[in-house]
């Protein structure tokens, strides 16, 4: 069928009506949609400060257990300065203690300057920095015994944490001394830092 | 719905089954002029039945053919048939089945354009929608199909046009004519001569085989059919059979109250309730219509787009709030969250470090503790076993942590990976005390020792013997010197402490 110019008064209306509706219908249609999006937007971010509430709150309860569980082991090792600088001040006075026991015949000590402590074994240390101030021993002893009384005096009787890395003991060369033995031990004051807390 | 007479234009509007009062237009000026009139407010769409003398009829057996072919052939049969009138139709009645199934089609046309063209024109200058233009003749097929009769000569009668008699052969439609009918003469007599008539021109013509007999069936009114069936008797040529005109418009579901036998109203309700495909209107008559149909398809399709839109819109409506209640509910599970967070850390003690850093710091003290054991826990063993072994002296041990991949390995000192184990290496150094010269027994005597140790958890590996008894080893020995060398040994330890 052939339409001709004539015949669009006739269909006029019916196209007007057709592309109003197109219109009005496209525009609702486009409308709705944005509500839906920004619907879409806002549960999304819901969604997401929900998740971060949940992680808040384990991390709240993973921080109460912690704190149970650890809280008392901590505030020992902060007690013994071992959360924190190196109190060679400490040591020494320590040190000092230990030979005015009279726990060895006698020793001498070197304390090396503090650098990080680098662990043959990986290790977790999470905040904390780990620093060892290395220190040599060389004691004279009467027996086996007097070096073991000496490293628990050195360990329960000093706010530190002394590591013995190695230790040689032989018999005394010159059998006319009262020195039976020579120890040459070698080892470090590990010290913990928290880098997030100036 | 527009019936056309000769002389007379009926006018009456049909909707479920009922007409309005008809309206008569005659076809002169003032006629014309009232037909216009009544055009102008009408605006649905137009059937016009045309009952017209000048009608006329060809049977045709034309080669069976498609698409261009067969159009060209029927256009030109029109054009010789009829070329003098734009109101002409083909129609295919059946395909032989004999020969070269040759089809059997059916020409016809109203022949005086002139009676029907000036209605058209008025109903185009008012843009009436025209949907065909019908002959009575071709809208009866319907009521025929279902008597059972080969011959047929269907008779109905219109008070303006006269006596119409539609000849079927075999349900097809052959032939029609109208009889105006004598206002002297009544309708039964009128009725029994004409069927006589025809049934002589369809024998003249050979429409109708001599041994055959013609059954006249007759529309009319139960009054009129008790003086039909007075006058008019069948013999063995013709038989007469009657169909009621309120009992057929029953049939066809017409609501019409028929007071007589005119048959006006029944066509019209035929044609209105099934029009049939065929008729004789051109593309030019219907223009109006197809504009009609296309603003109806627009504002279809303007109610099918405003109604998709809608769901649309309604469906994402409903979704964005559903997501809105589910926003608000996360919202609310958040506070709660929120306030059962807070009132935990509330509850927890101010500590200079974080509960992780706490963890941290112990766990790396507890790893490192494990890693550089205690002098007194490495030695405690060695020290017991030694007692069991007097004889033995020691003359130089040493000591130094290290890792190993398994304690029974002599793996030296070094930095291992995060798989190996700690453990401590311990160098002895000894002799025999009171050595005699007896290998073989001072051999058994540190074996023993070594197994003691072993047994304490310790890892040996003997690192020089008194004696190397070994293949590869050297021997050698002064048997004058009466001095016998020391027994001195050296063992590689490995201690690990227990997890």
């Amino acid at each position: 069928m052939n339409i001709h110019r004539t015949d669009f008064p006739h269909l006029k209306w019916s196209l007007l009506i057709l592309l109003s509706v197109f219109c009005a219908g496209g525009s609702i249609i486009i409308l709705s949609h944005l509500f839906v999006t920004h619907a879409q937007t806002k549960q999304i971010h819901a969604q997401h400060q929900l998740n971060d509430s949940r992680k808040l709150l384990a991390s709240a309860i993973q921080d109460q257990e912690n704190i149970k569980a650890y809280s008392f082991e901590y505030i020992e090792l902060v007690k013994l300065n071992i959360i924190g600088d190196d109190q060679r001040l400490d040591w020494i006075e320590g040190l000092e203690k230990i030979h005015q026991q009279h726990l060895v015949v006698d020793f001498k000590y070197a304390l090396a300057p503090q650098h990080p402590y680098i662990s043959p074994t990986p290790l977790d240390s999470g905040n904390f920095g780990l620093n060892m101030s290395d220190m040599t021993l060389q004691l004279d002893l009467l027996h086996e015994g007097q070096l073991i009384s000496f490293f628990n005096a050195l360990h329960s009787g000093i706010k530190g944490w002394f590591i013995l890395d190695h230790c040689t003991l032989e018999r005394s060369a010159n059998s006319g001394s009262s020195t039976q033995l020579k120890a040459d031990c070698g080892g470090g004051w590990l010290t913990l830092k928290n880098s997030t807390i100036k | 719905m527009l019936l056309l007479s000769a002389a007379h234009c009926q006018v009456c509007t049909w909707q479920q089954g009922k007409f309005s009062a008809a309206e008569y237009f005659a076809d002169h000026a003032e006629g014309h002029k009232a037909f216009a009139a009544r055009m102008k407010i009408c605006r649905d769409h137009v059937y016009l039945l045309t009952d017209l003398v000048e009608e006329d009829f060809r049977h045709e057996t034309e080669p069976h053919l498609h698409g261009k072919d067969r159009t060209a052939v029927i256009q030109r049969k029109l054009e010789q048939y009829y070329r003098n009138t734009p109101f002409r139709q083909a129609l295919t009645l059946q395909r032989r089945k004999d020969g070269r199934h040759d089809d059997e089609m059916l020409f016809s046309a109203l022949t005086h354009p002139e009676l029907i063209t000036p209605w058209l024109n008025i109903m185009a200058e008012n843009c009436l929608p025209l949907a065909g233009i019908y002959s009575l003749p071709n809208i009866s097929v319907p009521l025929v199909k279902n008597i059972s009769s080969d011959y047929l000569l269907l008779l109905s009668w219109n008070k303006f046009a006269g006596l119409r008699q539609t000849y079927f052969d075999r349900k097809m439609l052959r032939f029609s004519r109208l009889t105006p009918i004598d206002d002297n003469s009544s309708f039964s007599t009128t009725v029994g001569t004409e069927a006589v008539r025809s049934q002589q021109y369809l024998k003249n013509l050979s429409m109708l085989s001599p041994e055959h007999a013609l059954n006249v069936v007759i529309i009319c009114h139960a009054n009129d059919r008790i003086e039909l069936s007075k006058n008019l008797h069948d013999d063995s040529e013709i038989h007469y059979t009657y169909l009621d005109i309120q009992e057929l418009g029953g049939q066809l579901k017409s609501k019409t109250v028929y007071p007589d036998s005119d048959t006006t109203l029944l066509f019209l309700h035929l044609l209105a309730s099934h029009p049939p495909h065929n008729n004789y209107a051109t593309a030019e008559h219907t223009h109006f219509l197809r504009l009609l149909t296309i603003r109806h398809a627009l504002l279809g399709l303007s109610a099918t787009l405003a109604a998709a839109s809608l769901l649309v819109t309604a469906a994402q409506i409903s979704e964005g709030y559903s997501l809105d209640e589910e926003s608000q509910l996360l919202t609310f599970k958040t506070l709660l969250l929120t306030k059962q967070t807070r009132e935990l850390i509330n509850t927890l003690p101010i500590t200079s470090a974080s509960a992780t850093d706490m963890k941290t710091a112990v766990l790396l003290s507890r790893k490192l503790n494990h890693v550089f054991p205690s002098p007194q826990s490495l030695l405690e063993g060695l020290g017991q076993t030694l007692e069991d072994f007097p004889n033995i002296r020691i003359n130089k041990i040493s000591w130094q942590s290290g890792f190993v991949e398994s304690v029974a390995g002599t793996t030296p000192p070094q930095k291992m990976s995060a798989g190996t184990l700690p453990a401590q290496i311990i160098l002895l150094n000894g002799e025999l005390e009171e050595f005699s010269g007896d290998f073989r027994s001072a051999l058994d005597h540190l074996e023993r020792f070594r197994q003691a140790l072993i047994q304490r958890g310790y890892s040996v590996t003997a690192l020089t013997l008194p004696l190397d008894i070994s293949s590869q080893g050297n021997i050698a020995a002064d048997t004058c010197d009466g001095n016998i060398k020391p027994a001195t040994f050296s063992l590689k330890i490995l201690w690990q402490a227990a997890t």
